[in-house]
């Protein structure tokens, strides 16, 4: 046990990080978990990180913003494929995603062949470390989330088809980079998951209580029993969705 | 007011530090024992990494950031090593002692001339490190001259405890020279061997006893291999090769799968202090490295 990295200035940018990643991922989880599609999150990380791997391929500078426009075009592109077969084969839809990650998965490897340091910015982009993010990381990160929480507030939270699928692209391109891929499932699933016996907006007011705290517990955990804060967060986040199973207005169907 | 004062004064001696040790944050295990070796309890050290540990990526955790934070210098291998999360641990910390210009950041392969420094920067070469090859720590001329010149930083940044730095490292220096002696008739039998590695680390290793590296399971760094190039390896490897070397942090599937096609015994070193059971210190590094390479001839 140690107390020396329980130091806000330490775990807060973690922390804000947490809380941008939350604000887009609750709304959007709750639509994830009605549409059935839960492993959609994995699958366009996995195609955004392939369309990195592919603007190396062709020459565009590693670390710039064209980085950041390859991750997003490939990560949109892979949408509209998944807002099509959703369309056209709506049954199929969690099958197919699974195929489209595992494409997209061994096709990086595939492109890596002959590009091997490419391998280093895959897992960057897979495995964002949550400490490393800086305060300077989150501002193009909390615009983002603003405008799309802005765009679903003036939807009133319903969104159809190839509209989803796109907002969906963009948050999780954008979050997988700060948190890594994990922390991105359960931000997405967790919350959501543990709210689905209540409705409307408590729904939402709980869920965000959910992963708020899920986060603050994690972070406060691994700096004082020194342990990776990604991984524990993943979860405490389900130990504070099994604990609000405990209020009966919660768990009540 | 005066009650003020009086729990003023008494916070800022509680955040007096009774001593002033130097405090060294060691990137890998390798270094905190050299720093054990030239300065024993003049400082206190913490190591960031273990030897069975992958040191080109490591978990982000609360306390390095803290312990780097309060660090007045920090010694890494350097080569870009570290390079994935090295720099981002140090910005974090927003500790300007051990940033990249100072006094505080002593990067061990900057002390030495490292081998495979590539001409040609190519990526079709692999993950290759354009500073050379960073593990030096498997040369023992080398760790010596990283010795010295971090015995001459602990003195710039510890000038009272000079003596005790200069003593010890006159001390380390005889015991490290006598050592380098002894593994080297130990080891003369080795001389001219042909080994297959899994990765391409041991490039130090091999100069050193005269090894000669005939093939590796890994030749580009970070990139799997094909299938073609593996049926090579295995006609290589059947003509008189010695032995399969592999790091203990590595995946032995690959080196046993060789190991079993070919008949030539697999040996997993240890590549740093804490590797195995024997390698306590460097001098017990040394020792297990050479005793296990000698016993594949059994």
């Amino acid at each position: 046990m140690t107390l020396e990295g329980l130091d806000i200035s330490i775990l807060g940018p973690a922390m804000v990080a947490g809380v941008i990643v939350l604000s887009t991922h609750v709304p959007l989880g709750r639509q994830v978990l009605s549409r059935g599609i839960i492993f959609i999150d994995l699958a366009i990380a996995q195609i955004a990180a392939l369309g990195v791997i592919a603007a190396q391929f062709m020459g565009i500078d590693e670390h710039g913003f064209g980085v950041q426009i390859a991750a997003a075009i490939a990560a949109l592109a892979g949408a509209g494929i998944l807002a099509w077969t959703d369309r056209r084969w709506p049954k199929m839809q969690e099958p197919l995603i699974g195929t489209l990650f595992v494409l997209a998965a061994t096709g990086g490897l595939l492109l890596l062949a002959n590009n091997p340091q490419g391998g280093e910015h895959l897992k960057d982009l897979l495995v964002g470390q949550i400490l490393w993010v800086s305060y300077g990381q989150l501002i193009p990160a909390a615009l983002l989330s603003i405008a799309l929480l802005a765009f679903l507030w003036f939807r009133s939270g319903r969104l159809v088809g190839a509209v989803f699928y796109a907002l969906f692209a963009l948050a999780i391109t954008v979050s997988v980079q700060l948190v890594g891929v994990y922390l991105v499932f359960a931000s997405l699933i967790v919350p959501a998951l543990a709210t689905t016996g209540i409705s409307g907006k408590r729904q939402l007011g709980v869920a965000y209580a959910v992963g708020i705290l899920g986060y603050a517990t994690g972070l406060a955990l691994s700096a004082i029993f020194d342990l990776p804060s990604g991984a524990l967060i993943v979860w405490t986040l389900a130990g504070c969705a099994l604990l609000v199973q405990l209020i009966p207005a919660v768990r009540r169907r | 007011m005066k009650k003020q004062i009086a729990s003023l004064l008494l916070l800022s001696l509680l955040t007096v530090p009774a001593f002033a040790k130097l405090q060294v944050f060691a990137c890998e295990p390798e270094w905190g024992s050299l720093l054990e070796e030239l300065a024993a309890d003049k400082i206190d050290v913490s190591v960031g990494t273990t030897a069975l540990q992958d040191v080109h990526q490591i978990d982000a955790k609360p306390s390095l950031i803290a312990k780097v934070r309060k660090a007045d210098l920090l010694v890494c291998t350097g080569a870009d090593l570290e390079v994935g999360w090295l720099p981002q641990l140090i910005q974090q910390s927003g500790n300007q002692k051990v940033a990249g210009t100072g006094n505080g950041y002593f990067m061990a392969a900057s002390q030495v001339t490292t081998l495979d420094e590539p001409t040609v920067l190519d990526r079709a070469a692999g993950d290759v490190h354009p500073q050379g090859n960073p593990h030096i720590q498997m040369d023992p001329y080398r760790v010596l001259k990283v010795a010295a010149a971090l015995t001459a930083r602990l003195q710039l940044l510890d000038a009272a405890n000079t003596a005790t730095y200069q003593q010890r490292a006159a001390d380390f220096t005889t015991r490290w020279q006598a050592a380098t002696k002894r593994w080297e008739q130990k080891a003369a039998p080795l001389k001219g061997k042909k080994v297959v590695v899994h990765h391409i680390a041991w490039v130090y290793l091999e100069k050193w006893l005269g090894l000669e590296e005939v093939g590796a399971l890994e030749p580009k760094p970070g990139v799997p291999p094909t299938s073609a190039h593996l049926s090579g390896l295995i006609e290589t490897t059947k003509a008189g090769t010695y032995a399969i070397i592999s790091a203990a942090y590595q995946d032995q599937k690959p080196g046993q799968w060789l190991a079993e096609r070919t008949g030539v015994p697999l040996v997993v070193l240890p590549f740093t202090v804490g590797g195995d059971a024997h390698s306590g210190d460097l001098f017990g590094f040394f020792d297990s490295t050479i005793d296990k390479l000698l016993g594949a001839a059994k």
